[in-house]
């Protein structure tokens, strides 16, 4: 087993409501959330479209501060601004237009105090780990989807993140090229090590990366259920996994027997 | 004309070669005197003669410093307010009824207090094309930095930037290309700005080149004026759009 680089800590939210002020009225997105996400864990957040998993991403990287309820880091209250123990990637790669891939990473870098030199080493290190060495010197516009999101993770990564979030981040990908960004990531998180809060809404996706699943109901969101997934269940051509994933829909409201439904 | 280049070289010759055949047909057919409309080929005497004189120099010197001055200023001022305003709600609230009530007094209307202020000296003319450049520029900035898309917003301040570095590294080269398409409409503004200020009031300048040619019924040197401030202007904007393209490409 590899020596962890960067420790993960817990992450913790804490009686959540949140509220959005849209056209003179508060929409509840939140109520009453409340689930912890132990250090160096996975837990993959699921729930229908709209009910809030990205603001708890949000409130998770300190972008913005909840109506109620706290969010913790390490039991320190995350404030709103800029937090260095956090990546991030979305279901968009986000790079900027104007850097090359190399670039894109190294700027991350670099904003939290990496010398010029470090930066692009780093950069160069991620890149080659994601298999896109190749392309470090190639702009946005001249990769595919599936590579320019693959630099996208490689930028999180490389930032060598104690938390890291990822929002959907393969929902806008081929199902082929998803299984395999699926299988690189898994790869990356056995060697670094942090703690992953990873919103999709897709079940399979959730039971495969994730050592736990955090169930959402409609909006406001409150948390369903919380199922640990083992490792065996994680294998897709198991009953086990067969199991999991009945359990999880379920959950959602989705029967998995078409015929009966 | 099978032949995509060459047709590409003689089209535009066709057209040009039309329009002075037209402007020489109307000067014979109408007979028309040499002060109303000189024929094409004296205008080009007069245009080749030009350079020769050290008056003309001087003329081409102040109409493109004072562009060249004002246009700096414009365009730093434009850029430094219009980013501010597309950062700051608070300051936009605040700025926008006074920049959107000004920025339809058009430059032209501005000339006679310019020339109540700061006389026939460039001061006025700098001040002029900056009000110009400026407008041009504060209300196209504002609005290109509005609309970064905020996913690349969302990515630098995870990064760890703060309000002033995601400004200045992610929403200014996010609408750069914006600002810099801006800059050379504002460039053309500009320049018509100085042209028509030395037209009313000037010691020294293109403008006044030209308005003095037509009191002395020099009409050959006015129309050689008139093209000499085209192709100034055409080149001014063929630079911009130069570091637009090769800066700028994203």
């Amino acid at each position: 087993m590899n020596t962890p680089l960067q420790q993960g800590g817990e992450l913790a939210f804490n009686a959540i409501s949140h509220q959005y002020a849209s056209a003179g009225r508060a929409t509840s997105v939140l109520d009453d959330v409340s689930f912890s996400i132990p250090a160096g864990t996975v837990a993959c957040v699921v729930g229908p479209s709209g009910c809030g998993k990205s603001t708890l991403l949000g409130l998770a990287a300190g972008l913005l501060a909840p109506t109620q309820g706290t969010t913790t880091w390490d039991d320190t209250k995350v404030r709103v601004g800029p937090n260095h123990h956090i990546g991030m990637a979305f279901q968009q790669p986000g790079l900027f237009p104007w850097m090359t891939a190399r670039q894109n990473l190294a700027v991350g870098l670099r904003t939290r105090g990496a010398s010029r030199a470090e930066a692009n080493a780093t950069a160069d290190e991620f890149l080659d780990l994601v298999g896109l060495s190749e392309f470090k010197d190639a702009y946005p516009n001249q990769l595919s989807g599936g590579m320019a999101q693959r630099v996208g993770i490689a930028r999180a990564l490389a930032l060598r993140p104690r938390l890291l979030l990822l929002d959907e981040p393969f929902a806008a990908v081929d199902a082929f090229t998803r299984l395999k960004l699926q299988q690189e990531l898994m790869a990356l998180l056995k060697r670094y090590r942090p703690t992953v809060m990873f919103v999709t809404h897709d079940v399979s996706e959730a039971i495969a990366l994730g050592d736990m699943i955090v169930v959402m109901s409609q909006r406001p969101a409150t948390v369903l259920r919380i199922i640990p997934v083992s490792r065996e269940e994680r294998n897709r051509a198991s009953a086990a996994y067969a199991r999991k994933l009945a359990e999880t829909l379920a959950c959602l409201g989705v029967t998995s027997d078409m015929d009966h439904a | 004309m099978t032949n995509p280049r060459l047709r590409a070289v003689l089209l535009p010759l066709v057209g040009a070669a039309l329009v002075v055949a037209i402007w020489q047909a109307t000067v014979v057919l109408y007979q028309l005197p040499m002060v109303v409309l000189p024929t094409p080929w004296s205008v080009v005497k007069t245009l080749v003669a030009l350079p020769g004189t050290a008056m003309f120099w001087r003329d081409v010197g102040v109409s493109v410093f004072e562009f060249g001055a004002g246009y700096a200023l414009g365009m730093i001022l434009g850029i430094a307010v219009g980013t501010l305003m597309g950062e700051w709600r608070l300051f936009r609230m605040a700025a926008t009824p006074v920049i959107e009530s000004l920025r339809f007094i058009v430059p032209f209307a501005w000339i006679p207090l310019t020339i109540l202020w700061f006389g026939t000296s460039y001061v006025g003319k700098i001040a002029l094309v900056t009000y110009a450049v400026f407008f041009v520029m504060v209300v196209s900035t504002a609005r290109a930095v509005l609309h970064v898309d905020p996913l690349l917003s969302r990515v630098g301040r995870v990064m760890g930037m703060g309000a002033w570095q995601l400004a200045w590294s992610v929403h200014l080269r996010a609408a750069a290309p914006t600002i810099a398409s801006a800059a050379r409409a504002a460039a053309a503004v500009g320049w018509i700005a100085v042209v028509a200020a030395e037209y009313i009031g000037a010691s020294a300048g293109l403008g006044l080149m030209i308005t003095n040619a037509a009191s002395s019924l020099a009409t050959p040197a006015v129309i050689a004026g008139m093209i000499v401030i085209g192709l100034i202007g055409a080149g001014v904007s063929a630079v911009v759009g130069w570091i637009t393209r090769t800066h700028l490409d994203y």
